[in-house]
């Protein structure tokens, strides 16, 4: 049996604690993931929180065969999904303030390569479904089985999105450097 | 890889330093949770497959293993081969067919595109990559062509055409396409052994 597994033995026989291993094992993965897929903190800090708390509860529905960090990553992927789709509106005004708040000119800056900033920023511009497969398959670094399992998408599709955001991502290079 | 993407990707692996008392609110809206629980049925199929200690006499010990002896023997008197004959008939040895070798297929693209630069093959079988596959120009001039080995199935794929207006991405004139997958650029479906749909 594997550690996940045990720990979810624990928790479903009674002791809370051992759940505590399971979020400090994965946490801080799922924590790159939600942030670079939404862009910001406190969306991401919702999306983990909502992610755990629904894993905790489906525990008992859990299955053995499959690996827990898979099973809880379908449930981030869709978490990300939701946050995204019910700000849509909201990131518009978001992203407008906060430009205005960092007194910042509402461009892209130069790119050393080295900005975390910039990388958020340009992932941002991104469809949702690309970023979704950018991160998953060069982040997470997960094959194109695993994505599929995740996202309910076909193998084709998948590599299809990975192409197409590794070619808006270098259109988006050559207009900066360009301009 | 891309060097840019590759940049991209290096700085987007950077590790990120959640806010600790997330976790701690986090852990905290854990222990106001009721306490999950495996459904019945789950726990009984748990208690069949969970190892446990079996105690078994000697005497149990003995009839259990003679049994085992017994039906061994029952079933050799009745066995019956795949060729039909049964425990004591004289065998008839069948020569095995050998099995057919499964092929890639061979498939020619061909594209008229008489003002492109460049033309590339992207597909599901080359991860989408344009510099996997690039097309010939023919000596005549504006047909481009390649032909490549496919396995046997459904292929999704189209032509990157590269001119004096940039680089496009364009489905195969010549073939069905494939459903719309959201992001506005067509693709072409081909099926290998047998024919398009």
């Amino acid at each position: 049996m594997s550690d996940d597994a045990a720990d979810v033995q624990r928790v479903l026989s009674g002791d809370v604690d051992a759940y505590a291993k399971l979020v400090e094992r994965y946490y801080d993965r799922c924590a790159r993931f939600a942030i670079r897929m939404l862009g910001n903190r406190d969306d991401a800090e919702d999306a983990l929180q909502a992610t755990f708390l629904r894993a905790y509860r489906a525990l008992g529905r859990y299955q053995e065969r499959d690996r827990f960090s898979a099973w809880l990553y379908r449930i981030l992927v869709n978490q990300c999904r939701s946050i995204a789709a019910r700000r849509t509106h909201r990131e518009r005004v978001f992203v407008r303030e906060e430009a205005l708040l960092l007194n910042a000119p509402d461009r892209t800056p130069a790119w050393t390569g080295e900005d975390e900033e910039f990388v958020q920023r340009v992932l941002n511009e991104l469809d949702p479904l690309l970023r979704e497969a950018f991160l998953l398959k060069y982040v997470e670094e997960l094959s194109y089985e695993e994505m599929s399992a995740l996202t309910g998408a076909g193998v084709s599709a998948l590599k299809m999105r990975v192409k197409r955001a590794c070619d808006r991502l270098r259109e988006r290079w050559e207009y900066i450097r360009d301009d | 890889m891309d060097p840019l993407v590759q940049r991209i990707v290096q700085e987007a692996r950077r590790p990120v330093a959640p806010d600790p008392a997330a976790k701690a609110r986090l852990m905290a809206a854990i222990h106001a949770e009721a306490r999950p629980r495996q459904s019945p049925r789950r726990r009984r199929w748990r208690w069949l497959l969970e190892p446990r200690p079996l105690a078994l006499s000697p005497l149990g010990g003995f009839a259990v293993a003679a049994g085992l002896v017994g039906i061994g023997i029952a079933t050799e008197l009745v066995r019956t081969y795949r060729d039909g004959h049964t425990t004591g008939e004289p065998r008839v040895l069948v020569a095995a067919a050998p099995l057919l070798p499964v092929h890639d297929t061979v498939t020619k693209f061909v594209l008229v595109a008489p003002h492109a630069t460049r033309v590339s093959l992207v597909g599901d079988f080359n991860d989408w990559n344009a510099s996997a596959t690039p097309m010939q120009r023919t000596p005549t001039g504006g047909t481009w062509s390649v032909t490549v080995h496919l396995a046997p199935g459904r292929h999704v794929y189209a032509f990157e055409v590269a001119g004096s207006n940039g680089t496009q991405w364009v489905a195969d004139p010549s073939a069905p396409l494939a459903p719309e997958d959201g992001f506005g650029a067509p693709n072409s479906v081909v099926l290998v052994g047998g024919s398009a749909s």
